[in-house]
């Protein structure tokens, strides 16, 4: 590095090109800020986490390792598919032009908001300052008016499996697979190591999921598990509770369970254990920013595991850290979520430009694309209860709906959370196909504080399985139609 | 940590509910005791309710506006003193502290703490950010208190809330008159209806008599200045003739107890009370309450005075407590006080009498067939004629009268 540099100002600087990130970039840019935007894989790494190794690949791998399932599935309904299979390198070439199209997307709305791009990974070096070291190892500086922390967060290593890129894998390494592994053993339970050993084993991987806790899916209320469990038990998915990954023994994966040590089948192991927030090399102390040695934010307070133990910036309602530097995302408290992070990031340029901004959703959605899938806003009966509510609670069964039937489906419900008190919907949890696209009505309801009368008076329309949602809350009601109240 | 469910107290006889009219505390707010909790209205007054213990507001139940039934849970408060033996609920609490040049009430969660869900859709809650408006203090006129844009604007410009107008149809045919339109809220909605069913209710009679105040006045005039001797400023100006007619009503009522009765038409029954509870009407800032002196006839001239003058001022300080307001068994009205000569008192039932206190004037009056100047009150009481005939009342109003004009005799009964 240069001593005695020379800075560059820049009116506001963000850092990370995520989710987060380039949604504030972009916001920012609509308000007239002029935006640096500093990514450390440059205009190729727009997107972030999400776009290249994490939302957006996993369910391109999970779509089409479910569909092919699926065509062996729908053999009793008529469905004649022989030969059936995925091949991984052609997955995987589609796969890396569908995201290099939508980072370079990404780069055109910043580009057409004038937000410079620049390639390197920025660190603090006074509270208005970063140096910012490129790919050819030069340092730049900018001085900045504003800055908006985006950058995100990492999969958490085990001590006992190091990641190495062959054997053991995080996810991004488990959605770049070129070939179907014979057996893998999925440490983690969780929404990602689920998801992804579903769509393995839908592949045709021999699976184990090795979890520590008594349960799978801590995020979510127990009762919404129940149809994924039965449907991992009819993958051949071989769970492990209450049990912890150790070591690799040649083929096997070394596991601590209740009874004893247990060897597991496992050509590779995939490590889903959770994300530590990217906060650690950002040189924070020199922007005046201490990160919680112990955060437990708004996600501990309800009850959900937190995303992660350390390293989370503490901020306000307006997503600043200090009257400078903002912070969104992964490295704040909350589910690591990229919706919530563009949720953050629309705040964060907002009151960094002076506006009256502050984060206050009622409700973050959930979605994990297991087998079904789980959707769920707001409260649980549980948590609306803890709240002082007195909730009504509805659950409608998919086996009650036509459109599931058509779609051979029927294990799962929708259930709506209403409290009596100001007679609104509090929390919709839907279990079933498609009930990550579903359950934005849900959060559509609690945002606009819709009765369950008001949901049961919108024509929803037929045959879908949005009627669920209709249905649910005439059941709270206690008039529904396909099912007796 | 230890959940303290607090009921709404039986603030007294007949009181099955009270409306809420004001939080005084959010959830997450830390709360001493005796800290006013409340402000709820039952169909006597406004009232305040206090916090019975300190700790944290876990949740309140009910949205101003809401009716809530006696010994239905008001509050649960998480009572501070278990905070240090939960370690683990506690550091969920706990916010880290922030280590930067913002202001420490900033570093909150960035989410609303579950639970507490403001009634106000995502374009309201930015509406009343930029406009600067707390949403915990609108009132909100959509359906169970939902908070509409209009309410923050109203709150915004300092209008009053237009939730009773909401609800309350107006006359359709008639264009509405140009002018201000005040919602009917609170204690004059009370009011309204109290008076209203009063009104309706009672075949009401009124007594007109002159009394002759010139011995009341000097038996005053002694009584203060021995006050004053004895340094006691605050009874020397309790001294004013209203717990004169306090104590002389009864004392009379005790010879004509039909007066201190209730008359249930349901039952087919007259209630003749063995307690002597006197209201006092009493103008306050939200309009008119009627705090009690209960067991009047327990306590002496002095102790009548100051505790009118305790009434009167938590009634001005909206501090009454349901107890000060409960069970009236006769009622006393110096609107003398406010200049008035004569009035006419509206019986509230189930009490059958209303005694109106007129202003003491001079006047001009024949004393052995000469006239002569006295200092003169007229009292206005009004009767339950369903309870009280004109002789009964008359009766009644003769005694009072003669107490009044020889004040010596309200010290007959030492009590």
């Amino acid at each position: 590095m240069v001593v005695g540099e020379l800075a560059e100002s820049a009116d506001l600087l963000i850092i990370g090109g995520g989710p987060g990130g380039y949604a504030a970039a972009i916001r920012a840019a609509q308000l007239g800020r002029e935006v640096t935007l500093i990514e450390r894989g440059g205009a190729a790494g727009l997107g972030g986490v999400c776009l290249h190794v994490g939302c957006i690949p996993s369910k391109a791998l999970i779509e089409v390792a479910g569909a092919a399932h699926r065509t062996g599935e729908l053999s009793r309904a008529g469905l004649q598919a022989s030969g059936v299979a995925v091949s991984l390198p052609r997955f995987q070439a589609w796969r890396a032009e569908l995201c290099a199209r939508l980072a370079r997307g990404v780069g055109e709305l910043l580009a057409r908001g004038g937000v410079r791009v620049v390639h390197g990974e920025a660190r603090f070096n006074r509270p208005d300052r970063v140096a910012v070291r490129t790919p050819d190892d030069r340092a730049l500086f900018f001085e900045f008016e504003h800055a908006i922390i985006a950058t995100g967060s990492r999969p958490i290593e085990l001590d006992g499996l190091p990641f190495d890129g062959a054997r053991v894998l995080d996810s991004t390494a488990a959605l770049a697979l070129e070939e179907t592994p014979a057996s893998v053993a999925v440490v983690g339970a969780g929404y990602i190591g689920l998801e992804l050993g579903t769509a393995l084993a839908k592949l045709g991987a021999r699976a184990t999921v090795v979890e520590a806790l008594d349960r799978v899916l801590p995020s979510v209320d127990a009762s919404l598990t129940a149809p994924v469990l039965r449907r991992l038990r009819a993958l051949g998915v071989d769970l492990r509770l209450r049990s912890t990954a150790e070591r690799i023994d040649g083929d096997r994966l070394v596991v601590a369970a209740p009874g004893g040590e247990e060897r597991v089948e496992a050509e590779k192991v995939v490590v889903a254990v959770g994300r530590r927030p990217n906060t650690d090399e950002l040189g924070l102390d020199a922007a005046g920013i201490r990160t919680a040695a112990s955060a437990r934010g708004a996600d501990g307070a309800d009850g959900r595991a937190p995303a992660c133990a350390t390293g989370l910036i503490p901020v306000g309602d307006d997503m600043r850290a200090t009257e400078r530097i903002a912070a969104i995302g992964d490295v704040v408290a909350g589910p690591a979520l990229a919706h919530k992070a563009t949720a953050e990031a629309a705040v964060a340029a907002e009151a960094l430009s002076g506006m009256p901004a502050a984060f206050d959703a009622q409700a973050v959605p959930e979605v994990i694309f297991t087998d079904p899938e789980i959707g769920t806003v707001g409260l649980t009966e549980a948590q609306a209860r803890a709240a002082g509510m007195d909730p009504v609670v509805a659950t409608f069964p998919l086996a009650a709906s036509g459109r599931a039937g058509t779609l051979d489906e029927r294990d799962g419900f929708t259930r709506v959370v209403a409290d009596r008190a100001t007679d609104r919907v509090v929390g919709v949890h839907i279990v079933g196909p498609h009930a990550s696209e579903l359950i934005a009505g849900g959060a559509l309801a609690i945002e606009l504080m819709a009765a369950p009368g008001d949901v049961a008076a919108t024509i929803h329309p037929h045959p879908t399985l949005s009627e669920g949602l209709r249905e649910a809350a005439a059941l709270a009601l206690g008039h529904p139609i396909h099912v007796s109240g | 940590m230890t959940s303290l469910e607090f009921r709404l107290p039986d603030v007294g006889e007949g009181i099955a509910d009270a409306e809420i009219i004001a939080w005084q505390v959010a959830v997450g707010d830390h709360v001493t005791e005796h800290q006013d909790l409340v402000e709820i209205q039952t169909d006597k007054a406004t009232v305040v309710i206090p916090c019975p213990a300190t700790g944290v507001i876990a949740s309140l139940s009910g949205e101003v506006g809401d009716t809530i039934d006696v010994g239905s849970v008001l509050a649960v408060i998480e009572v501070a003193e278990a905070e240090a033996a939960s370690g683990e609920a506690a550091a969920a609490e706990r916010v880290p502290a922030p280590a930067t040049e913002r202001a420490p009430a900033a570093a909150t969660a960035a989410r609303l703490p579950r639970g507490q869900l403001p009634l106000a859709a995502p374009t309201t809650r930015r509406l009343a950010r930029e406009l600067g408006v707390k949403l915990d203090a609108v009132e909100g006129s959509g359906p169970h208190g939902r908070i509409l844009r209009e309410d923050v604007e109203r709150e915004a410009n300092g209008e009053a809330p237009a939730a009773a107008a909401a609800t309350a149809p107006a006359p359709a045919p008639t264009p509405a008159p140009p002018g201000d339109v005040v919602p009917l809220r609170g204690v004059r909605r009370t009011i309204a209806h109290t008076l209203t069913r009063a009104w309706l209710e009672v075949p009401r009679i009124v007594d007109y008599r002159e009394v002759d105040a010139t011995a009341l006045l000097r038996a005053r005039a002694s009584l203060r200045q021995r006050a004053l001797d004895r340094g006691e400023q605050a009874l020397a100006k309790a001294l004013t003739p209203t717990p004169f007619v306090v104590r002389a009503a009864v004392l009379a009522a005790r010879e004509h107890p039909y007066v201190n009765a209730s008359i249930d038409l349901e039952r087919e029954e007259i209630a003749l009370h063995r307690h002597y509870n006197v209201g006092i009407a009493t103008a306050g800032p939200d309009g008119l309450t009627v705090p009690v002196v209960h067991d009047a006839d327990q306590r002496s001239l002095a102790e009548i005075a100051l505790q009118i003058v305790e009434l009167a001022t938590a009634a001005r300080d909206r501090r009454l407590r349901p107890d000060q307001l409960a069970g009236p068994t006769l009622t006393v009205n110096n609107f003398g006080a406010l200049g008035t000569w004569m009035g006419t008192p509206i019986v509230r039932p189930p009490e059958v009498a209303n005694i109106g206190v007129g202003a003491i004037r001079d006047q001009v009056v024949a004393v052995d067939g000469a006239p002569v100047v006295r200092p003169t009150m007229v009292l206005s009481t009004a009767g339950d004629h369903r309870v009280l005939d004109g002789d009964t009342l008359a009766a009644f109003v003769t005694t009072l009268a003669r107490l009044l004009e020889d004040p010596v005799l309200l010290f007959e009964d030492l009590r």
